[in-house]
């Protein structure tokens, strides 16, 4: 699971979230936070404030603009660390006000008027004005904006400025979803030019130097309107091979790993006082996603058939060993519609043999698989050919880049059947979305996610989709095989940072170092 | 290597150092050419660029155990890529065992991640090394052997010409053109990385043909045949190929090791033959991961590609031995 | 030698033009869409236009071709897709890590391989020749990046002499740590290219010690390595030169796999992102500049060579 390619890893799967539903009220969701290994003694000493926290990861950013395709690194360092938006999603899953005072909803949901707080300042100097918000939410609807965010604030008809701190949003229809949506969307100066290259952003830190293929660094930002960051600065080092990735944090090359990769690596770091484990609540999801508009796919039976074909306990436990979960279904443990549904299509050969002989495949079939050449759809792919030739099923493992991947299935559809993995939270939404890759289109659950969206309550919103929910796992609408642990590791002298790692963002204000 | 101090010896085509190693061999082109392609190849000098053999009285020092050991090598090897169409311990995809066993008694190499044999792959792994090599070779040579005999036959501008592309070709090296040929595929395949090495391999076949068949065209007999009214195709069949067969043959060999090698870094670098195809690179890819909880199964398929490349290196050595007089007789 | 020199040059450009083309034609048949990747997932047609006449992709080939000469012409490399910053900075910063990793590489390896293949020449009958010669038949066999590993295993997690990877963040202004992040990478490629020189030296030297005027200057009572030492290293030193050229540009390209291993943002992570992501001016780029190193470095070494060599000086001279 050495992921070789892993910083080129679809650039969409970060941004895949489209659309989320979450109200502006606290949903407040249990996020388990286990510590496998106990910090040592180190914890009782005084934090450094000039230390500078050095974070290892995979994701290195394209560029440094969020709206032009530079991948899901550029959340992991920027997002609230060198840009802030009017909103907030933290680490525990919650939306909360950032730049934003104070906002009003009006009667029939379709205007919201926010106040800006005072006295916050771009890193150039320039303060926060109104006109910054408005050119910065233009900036991701814009025509020409490569945002895979624009189609979730497609509700957005306009964006006024009454005067320097009120900005008014008028939606074409009710939006639960809005402020969730602007947690994505940075505000940057309207003054600046290129932040392809550069950054413009009102957060904790400022960028200090980005080595291509190495390093990015920030230090923390003099002017900052808020609580100044607890260390002295944040250094992200990037890895193209996850194997160098530990081998740094075993000689202390990095600080932090932000996301484990095999179990087998981890077996360095649980048995070791020089280190703390923590496993935080994931919301990646690994599926083999089928043609829902090609035969046989287009059966709910046949596919239910192949989901009951598949041992996912045994793939899970090949790829994770002991770690990651069963979800039975794309919504993991931390959205509010997770119920369990493992037992819906349980793994059960015999009677995937009888469902195919009953939808006309006595004798089987055969279909393509195309797998990402990233770890770990090749290993996957193969348990899969293995477990559906059980079955009478021929499995052709096609093997494609992560740019074949979008073209030839994100955007042509010209598939039978693929793999992915998911990595966002609240994304059953894509559901809902007929032309989505997968082409599921189920008229019910389309208008149950059109609904929750207009929903008046978060209870409503929540029923709405646990519905949906059980209606995709019972028609099988793709292959959900296991929920990735979201591991991270640490030197023990480390703590204060995120563990979740929602969405991809790495919030690292309030990380400390003990010398 | 027309730039020797001392004269030229036509008897062999390349000197010692030459013969012993494949990267040398795969850069015997350029730094051939690099002198005595460019300006001076419109001199009339072209038999002086036939590297020269070393008088070498010393090489036949080296025992010929060492010969035996390659031959042995590349014997085992090849029985278990025959021997793996007929009988493996178990199938390919059969997940027969638990994630990461040890070697034992049941998998004598272990299991990797999915609980697959890997004594099987490892078999099976040499059948594939065996078509890596032997394909991107016979693609080499096909491609190479006509530009190189087409070029020491052409006018002198579409030598020059040839000559001159098989020097850009050189400069990169075989894995570099392997790595944009499997781009350039819509899919990786086994087919595929054969075909790139193939590709990659035929400009040094190409340069040490062209010099081979220069030295025999210039040689009176050919030139008593020509003289006599036998067509440039006969001339070919009859002279060229049986002559330079031997000195190419070696060199064949030599490139079949560095076709090998150069498909386990094409895997490591994750553009190599895709599952199921359990080649030793990819087993090597696939087991960098889990290095620590199983390094036999990183470390046996290394040992693997190293004995093959040790024993057709040796094995290259000893035909060097065997069809070249100037050798024996030393 | 100046008529040489000259015409070489020709040569030289000659080539460096062909490549271009053959580099522009070969990059235009890979198959997946550069503006694809661009916009992302969600991504509206009318997106992906825009972002295809953004990045020139929307135009014919023909026009494009036109384009490159152009800009090649006035040493533009253009702009990379991806990151949209201008290619030829991005490889200034990444040749700053490939060209010291080389160069290191290169010079330990000669420093390495010039007295051990002397000496395996000049006992090629014992034991102990004998054994020099085996070990840089096995160092050939093995393959480059599982020498890595086994390094970063031994010098970085079990005995922590050295970082196991990476290059510091502002490169040589932070020199301590630069120099320790070379030493691994360094270490590994001249290894390899060692025993393959070696063999050159030990080939070049046997050649020189069985020649006449050796023999002769031997019998007119010079000592052996008073012998050697005069007239053998330097008409040994005329065929490894050549060769030096090609070690010298394989360990260049060979760093693709090397910078792999030690995560080194050198030209060779540069090249594989390119291929995997489609941005063509940045892996055009990559190949010319290198395909230029590689030329280059074959100049410098004919000229050596015939410096080195009079008799070549003179035929050249004709």
């Amino acid at each position: 699971m050495t992921s070789k390619f892993s910083p080129l890893r679809p650039a969409w799967s970060a941004l895949t979230t489209t659309s989320a539903i979450i109200t502006p009220a606290i949903v407040t969701t249990a996020i388990a936070v286990s510590t496998l290994a106990a910090p040592s003694g180190a914890l009782a000493q005084e934090a450094d404030p000039q230390a500078v926290i050095t974070i290892g990861s995979l994701y290195e950013p394209q560029n440094l603009d969020n709206t032009a395709g530079a991948g899901q690194g550029i959340n992991e360092a920027f997002n609230g660390n060198v840009y802030e938006g009017l909103f907030v999603l933290t680490d525990e899953g919650d939306v909360e006000p950032r730049l934003v005072e104070d906002y009003e909803i009006s009667e029939d949901g379709l205007t919201y008027t926010f106040t800006l707080k005072d006295g916050v300042t771009f890193h150039s100097g320039d303060p926060l004005t109104a006109a910054d918000v408005k050119s910065s939410i233009e900036r991701v609807t814009a025509e020409a904006s490569a945002s895979s965010r624009k189609r979730t604030l497609a509700t957005i008809e306009s964006v006024e400025t009454p005067d320097d701190r009120t900005v008014v949003v008028t939606l074409s229809e009710p939006s639960i979803s809005l402020p969730y949506n602007l947690s994505y969307v940075w505000i940057v100066n309207d003054a600046a030019s290129d932040i392809s290259n550069s950054e413009d952003g009102t957060g904790p830190y400022e960028l200090q130097e980005w080595r291509r293929g190495s390093a990015l660094s920030m230090v923390p930002f003099e002017e900052y309107w808020g609580e100044a960051p607890d260390n002295g600065g944040v250094m992200f080092r990037y890895f193209t091979d996850a194997t160098a990735q530990n081998n740094a944090l075993l000689t202390g090359g990095v600080d932090i790993i932000t996301s484990i990769q095999s179990p087998d690596a981890l077996s360095q770091f649980t048995d070791n006082p020089d280190f703390t484990v923590s496993e935080g609540a994931s919301t990646t999801k690994e599926l083999m996603a089928f043609n829902d508009r090609v035969e046989p796919f287009d059966d709910p039976q046949v596919r239910a058939a192949l989901a009951r074909a598949v041992d996912n306990g045994r793939l899970l436990n090949a790829i994770w060993g002991d770690y990651g979960t069963l979800i039975g279904s794309f919504v993991p443990p931390t959205d509010p519609w997770y119920v369990d549904l493992t037992h819906v299509n349980a793994y059960d050969p015999d009677s995937a043999r009888e469902m195919l002989a009953e939808a006309g495949y006595p004798d089987g079939f055969s279909f393509t698989l195309d797998t990402p050449d990233y770890d770990p759809h090749p290993i996957v792919a193969q348990f899969l050919q293995n477990e559906l030739s059980k079955v009478g099923v021929d499995v052709q493992i096609n093997i494609i880049t992560a740019n074949e991947w979008y073209t030839k299935i994100y955007q042509q559809h010209d598939f039978q059947a693929t793999l992915q993995e998911h990595v966002n939270h609240r994304d059953i939404v894509f559901y809902g979305n007929p032309d989505f890759y997968w082409g599921y289109d189920n008229p019910e659950v389309t208008q149950l996610i059109a609904d929750s969206e207009r929903a008046e309550s978060t209870e409503q919103q929540t029923e709405m989709l646990t519905e949906a929910n059980r209606i995709i796992a019972e028609d099988a609408a793709s292959m959900w095989l296991y929920l990735y642990p979201q591991i991270v590791v640490s030197a023990a002298n480390v703590t204060g940072y995120p563990v979740n790692g929602l969405n991809s963002q790495f919030f690292v204000a309030d990380i400390e170092k003990t010398q | 290597m027309t730039d020797r101090p001392d004269a030229p010896r036509p008897d062999a085509p390349w000197p010692d150092a030459h013969r012993n190693d494949p990267r040398a061999e795969a850069h015997d082109g350029p730094h051939v050419s690099a002198p005595a392609e460019g300006p001076r190849s419109a001199e009339p000098t072209e038999t002086s660029e036939i590297p020269a053999a070393p008088p070498s009285p010393r090489r036949r020092s080296r025992p010929a155990a060492v010969h035996w050991l390659g031959y042995a090598l590349v014997a085992v090897i090849l029985l278990t890529g025959l021997l793996s169409l007929v009988w493996t311990p178990y199938a390919l995809s059969d997940m027969a065992g638990s994630r990461l066993e040890p070697p034992s008694l049941r998998h004598w190499a272990g299991t990797d991640q999915l609980g697959r044999d890997l004594f099987t792959q490892l078999m099976i792994g040499a059948r594939i090394a065996l078509i890596v090599g032997t394909g991107a070779v016979a693609i080499g040579a096909a491609i190479g052997i006509v530009a190189g005999v087409l070029a020491a036959f052409a006018t002198r501008f579409l030598d020059d010409a040839l000559a001159a592309v098989f020097d850009i070709l050189i400069a990169f090296p075989t894995l570099l053109i392997a790595m944009l040929v499997v781009a350039a595929r819509e899919s990786a395949s086994l087919g595929t990385a054969i075909l790139a090495l193939g590709i990659g391999l035929s400009p040094i076949v190409g340069r040490v043909t062209r010099i081979l068949t220069k030295r025999v065209l210039a040689k009176d007999y050919i030139t008593a045949a020509r003289i006599s009214g036998t067509g440039w195709p006969m001339v070919v069949a009859d002279h060229v190929l049986p002559n330079i067969a031997p000195f190419l043959g070696v060199n064949l060999a030599l490139q079949f090791g560095l076709a090998v090698m150069a498909e386990a870094s094409l895997s490591y670098l994750g553009l190599g033959a895709p599952p199921p195809n359990a080649s030793w690179g990819r087993m090597l890819q696939e087991a960098q991961g889990t290095v620590y909880s199983a390094p036999w199964a990183a470390v046996l398929p290394g040992l693997a590609l190293f004995a093959l490349v040790i024993g057709v290196n040796l094995t290259a050595d000893g035909l060097r031995d065997r069809f070249d007089p100037a050798g024996r007789e030393g | 030698m100046l008529g040489y020199v000259a015409r070489r040059l020709a040569i030289l450009l000659l080539s460096l033009f062909i490549a271009a083309v053959v580099l522009f034609v070969l990059l235009r048949l890979l198959p997946g869409d550069p503006a694809g990747a661009l916009v992302g997932v969600g991504a509206t047609p009318e997106q992906i236009e825009a972002a295809r006449a953004q990045i020139g992709s929307d135009q014919p080939l023909g026009v494009q071709f036109l384009a490159y000469l152009g800009d090649l012409a006035r040493f533009d490399l253009g702009r990379s897709f991806v990151s949209r910053a201008p290619v030829i900075e991005e490889i200034a910063a990444r040749l700053s890590v490939t060209v010291p990793l080389t160069l290191a590489a290169f010079v330990l390896a000669l420093v390495l391989a010039v007295p051990l293949g002397t000496f395996a020449a000049l006992r090629a009958r014992r034991w102990s020749g004998l054994l020099l010669s085996v070990v840089a038949q096995v160092g050939i066999a093995v393959p480059v990046f599982w020498l890595g590993i086994l390094l970063v295993y031994q010098f970085a997690l079990t005995w922590r002499w050295l970082p196991s990877g990476g290059f510091p963040l502002r490169g040589y202004e932070d020199p301590w740590r630069a120099v320790q992040a070379m030493v691994l990478p360094v270490l590994t490629i001249a290894l390899v290219m060692a025993a393959s020189l070696m063999r050159y030296v030990r080939a070049s030297m046997l050649e020189v010690l069985g020649s006449d005027y050796l023999r002769t200057a031997r019998a007119l009572g010079e000592s052996h390595t008073g012998a050697l030492m005069r007239h053998g290293l330097r008409n040994a030193a005329v065929p490894v030169v050549s060769v030096l050229a090609i070690e010298l540009s394989t360990a260049f390209l060979g760093a693709v796999v090397i910078e792999q291993v030690f995560s080194l943002p050198g030209m060779g992570s540069m090249l594989l992102l390119g291929i995997q992501q489609r941005d063509y001016p940045n892996i055009q780029g990559v190949l010319l500049v290198t395909t230029l190193l590689v030329l280059l470095t074959g100049f410098l070494a004919d000229i050596l060579q015939r410096a080195l060599d009079p008799r070549l000086r003179q035929e050249g001279g004709q």
